[in-house]
């Protein structure tokens, strides 16, 4: 096992910057997954990680060695690929042995290990046919078990899943969580799916344009989004997102008495939970951020116009127009609830997000 | 019924082209086998009434045409191996590596094969003789290479461009260098490429004549186009019966060659391999 860490990592292709000055630290054993939509630089971090891009500049490190300039051959990495990248012309079973004969490995041990690893992802009845032949979740495993027979110090997962029907990637999920339970070696995962990255990571780098947004564990990511782009970038439906005005009991007209803060957007006026923001917020313009949970339809002190309502079946997503204000709520299933209705509703004051109006960056207290 | 007319039709048709095709082959194979003294007979005879086998025997006992063939052999085997290298390694550059003038450098490759090479032989034979290699088998080697090349870069380049770069990643990240990644997994996915890039400069090689009349003049190094020609057409006669023997000989390398490469040639690459 080993700790990985990036430090002012750097990379540009001509003018486009990829990564810019990435600072990371996984440590051993870690399943961390790095999200972020298409172009974020996600998947050339993985690559230079591998080896298979040179930084610009920074340094990279597996465990002790720092591994610019190293070929990918000696990182003691594996890499799973989006394509799953099999060899077309070998069989399943020559594509798993394939590292193994790479470094030397001799027969028997070979067929060995092969054998093993097959066993572990149900493939030894497969082994002698080639990729062509085969499913995409069995494509799928094979890719897997070509990188783990090796027993890698790191392993990398660059979107694994994403060419599988929805029923196998949730199983497969569940298989790679287990699979990381078992062999517990560090495993770095690409994805641009939220679902996977927060089912199975113990922390998540979420990334934008080529910037590290956050790096937190998955419940923190959700419940202390670090800026307005992790905010909306996570959670299904996404925060409502709105531009406000904080004012203080200080300012003129704006506070309660007691010393709570209130922030105000059109006709939303809301008192915010004691101690949410952090010492130094002040007033100024913010965005506020809402989880569709956080909004409680029946009673309140607002109303709403009801939009669109679409019901999952356990659930209906509600949109909302609150005088000029969209917002989208979560409701059970069984709401009786109808577009075109108006409904009052009231906010969970206490699990508002506030953010910058300039910077974008999270203004609520430390642990709030 | 208009179906099963319209597939008769089609038949005829096919039919038509392929004799017109075959029809020379065939009157060649037969001539080879006539006596001397059925050769020009009135009516001329479609089957031979007597088989005979002396042209090829006169061809390969007292005409230097072993020679030519040797020569032939060594040439179109010898340019064949240099441009499926070069061009493989090649293109994998042109396809792989990113280095300034690289798209400038596959365009002036497709340029030199667009000039007629019959500019090319009186500078060519001139360098050659600078060199000391004017009438050397080598300097026909040098001089094939030239314009199999450029062709053998583009075909291998669309071949390799279709190989997807996922594969090579992997492998380096199994362990292969980039020679290893090359050998092991890009080549035999360019297989179809390779051997239709091999099969076009033998067939060249085998089949050229003007370079071959123009730079080598000696029977030693004669190959078989020249040779055959130089030595069965005079200015006062054909030896039609030796000629058309000389043909058929000629023409079985490569009718070998196409049958057991036919299934590589057609054979789908990296089918299923790779989704997405």
């Amino acid at each position: 096992m080993a700790k990985v860490v990036f430090e002012k990592v750097r990379k540009t292709f001509g003018s486009t910057i990829a990564v810019d000055d990435l600072d990371l630290t996984i440590d051993e054993g870690e399943f961390v997954s790095v999200l972020g939509p298409s172009g974020c630089g996600k998947t050339t971090t993985l690559r230079m990680l591998a080896g298979l891009e040179e930084p610009t500049g920074g340094t990279i490190r597996i465990g002790d060695c720092v591994v610019n300039g190293v070929p990918p051959a000696k990182r003691d990495i594996a890499m799973v690929f989006q394509s799953y990248a099999l060899y077309p012309h070998m069989t399943v079973g020559k594509n798993i042995a394939y590292p193994l004969k790479k470094r030397g490995v001799r027969e028997p041990e070979r067929s060995e290990r092969v054998q093993a690893t097959a066993r572990l992802l149900e493939l030894e009845t497969l082994l002698d046919r080639k990729p062509r032949q085969l499913s995409g979740g069995q494509q799928q495993r094979v890719a897997l078990g070509r990188a783990m027979v090796r027993e890698p110090e790191v392993f990398l997962l660059d979107e694994p899943l994403s060419n599988l029907d929805a029923r196998l990637r949730a199983h497969m999920r569940a298989e790679l969580i287990e699979l990381h339970r078992r062999i517990g070696r560090t495993m770095i995962y690409v994805t641009h799916d939220q679902l996977e990255a927060m089912t199975m990571s113990t922390r998540i780098a979420v990334m934008n344009a080529g910037v590290l947004q956050q790096f937190a564990t998955p419940a923190d990511i959700f419940h202390r989004p670090a800026n307005v782009f992790v905010a909306g970038f996570i959670g299904s439906p996404a925060m409502s997102l709105v531009d406000a005005e904080l004012t203080d009991p200080g300012s003129d007209g704006g506070g309660d008495g007691e010393g709570r803060f209130r922030v105000r957007c059109g006709a939303l006026d809301v008192a915010l939970a004691p101690g949410l923001l952090r010492e130094s917020a002040a007033p100024a313009p913010v965005s506020l951020g809402i989880r569709p949970e956080d909004i409680l339809l029946g009673s309140g002190d607002h109303s709403a116009a009801v939009g669109v309502v679409e019901r999952t079946g356990h659930e209906s997503i509600v949109r909302l127009d609150a005088d000029g204000t969209p917002l989208i709520a979560r409701a059970p299933g069984d709401t009786p609830i109808e577009a075109g209705e108006t409904v009052r509703f009231s906010l969970r004051a206490e699990r508002l997000h506030l953010f910058d109006g300039v910077t974008g960056q999270r203004l609520n207290a430390e642990n709030r | 019924m208009h179906a099963a007319r319209a597939k008769v039709i089609w038949s005829v048709i096919a039919w038509t082209i392929v004799l017109a095709v075959v029809f020379p082959l065939i009157w060649m194979i037969v001539t080879s086998v006539k006596p001397q003294s059925e050769l020009f007979s009135i009516p001329p005879t479609l089957a031979p009434e007597t088989i005979t086998f002396e042209h090829y025997v006169r061809l390969l006992t007292e005409t230097p045409f072993l020679q030519y063939f040797r020569n032939s052999m060594i040439l179109a085997v010898t340019t064949t191996l240099v441009v499926v290298t070069l061009g493989t390694l090649g293109a994998y550059s042109l396809v792989r590596f990113k280095y300034r003038g690289r798209e400038t450098l596959a365009t002036l490759v497709l340029f030199t094969y667009l000039m007629p090479s019959v500019v090319l032989i009186i500078p060519l034979y001139l360098m050659m003789v600078k060199l000391g290699l004017a009438n050397t088998l080598t300097s026909l080697v040098i001089a094939y290479t030239t314009f199999a090349l450029p062709y053998a870069l583009w075909l291998l380049r669309s071949f390799m461009s279709g190989i997807p770069e996922d594969l090579e990643s992997a492998a380096l990240v199994d362990g292969a260098g980039r020679m290893g990644a090359f050998f092991d997994v890009i080549l035999p996915q360019a297989l179809p490429g390779v051997v239709s890039t091999a099969l076009f400069t033998f067939i060249l090689c085998w089949n050229e004549y003007l370079f071959a009349l123009v730079l080598v003049n000696s029977d030693s190094v004669r190959p078989l186009t020249a040779g055959t020609m130089n030595m069965l057409i005079t200015a006062f006669n054909i030896d039609w019966s030796l000629l058309m023997a000389a043909s058929v000989m000629m023409s079985l390398p490569l009718i070998v060659i196409f049958t057991f490469l036919q299934g590589t040639l057609t054979k789908g690459f990296g089918a299923g391999a790779v989704k997405g």
